[in-house]
């Protein structure tokens, strides 16, 4: 397991990398997601202010 | 859409057990991250040119949805790069053409979002923004080719040539799934994003209404 985290010395750069990387994959999901809620809330306040 | 999200998860989270120690593998996150800010400028460059020649308001919103994405992956692939460049080359940062031509694009991408939001009329920032758009896309070839025209530190293409990859099989086929994974991944964000930006640009419109209720 340790061997493994180690990576033959390189870890310590690879595991942020990895982090890095997935990190904007799963944030671009979340900032896309929440975009979208907030484009639908304001779309609906628009449309109970018209009725 | 969690159906894409679900095969999204099988295919980039299945290499992520794979058995390879070493600096390379850094190449699972920084080739991918690295090939899909290039893709998504490519993307954006195309919508972008559809929304000027045909004027339609679509390409303009699938080319602003490109951009916030684009933006993200070529950070990712500009830091993933500098923790691989550390133990390899020795220092975080050299000032070499494609490290300097990725940074360019990472500005292109700030300049279009830059643009965008300093326009108020919709219709101007969407020409205004296709142009840089557009003009930038020159930088994507630059980028891919940096590698052969001049000499640079980073190594050439061992997947993207013609004939055989010089990788081995058993590294090369989760690089292509996870290649192929990120590009699911891409056109699921923006298919979500680009709701997002239609339902914002039209919210007067009657669909809108019918979408929500």
């Amino acid at each position: 397991m340790n061997e493994f985290l180690e990576m033959g010395g390189y870890g310590k750069y690879l595991w942020p990398a990895f982090a890095l990387g997935f990190g904007v994959v799963v944030l671009n999901l979340v900032l896309a997601l929440n975009s979208l809620a907030t484009a639908k809330q304001d779309a609906r306040r628009r449309m109970e202010m018209k009725l | 859409m969690a159906m894409v999200v679900a095969l999204y998860g099988g295919l980039v989270l299945a290499p992520a057990d794979y058995q390879q120690k070493d600096a390379f593998r850094m190449v699972y996150v920084h080739a991918p991250t690295a090939w899909l800010s290039l893709m998504i400028y490519t993307t954006m460059a195309v919508a972008a040119a559809v929304g000027l020649v045909w004027r339609m308001k679509v390409a303009h919103a699938a080319a602003a949805a490109c951009a916030p994405i684009g933006a993200w992956f070529t950070v990712a692939a500009l830091g993933t790069g500098m923790l691989w460049g550390k133990p390899m080359w020795g220092a975080y940062w050299v000032w070499d053409p494609r490290l300097t031509a990725e940074l360019v694009l990472l500005f292109l991408y700030f300049g279009y979002m830059g643009l965008r939001a300093g326009i108020e009329d919709p219709v101007k920032a969407d020409k205004a923004s296709a142009m840089l758009a557009v003009v930038g896309v020159v930088n994507v070839p630059i980028i891919k080719f940096s590698v052969e025209w001049w000499n640079s530190l980073h190594q050439t293409a061992t997947v993207m040539q013609l004939g055989k990859p010089k990788m081995d099989g058993d590294m090369l086929w989760p690089l292509l799934l996870m290649l192929l994974g990120f590009a699911l991944y891409f056109i699921t964000v923006l298919l979500i994003r680009l709701r997002a930006e239609l339902l914002r640009r039209e919210r007067n419109a009657s669909w809108v209404r019918e979408v929500l209720t």
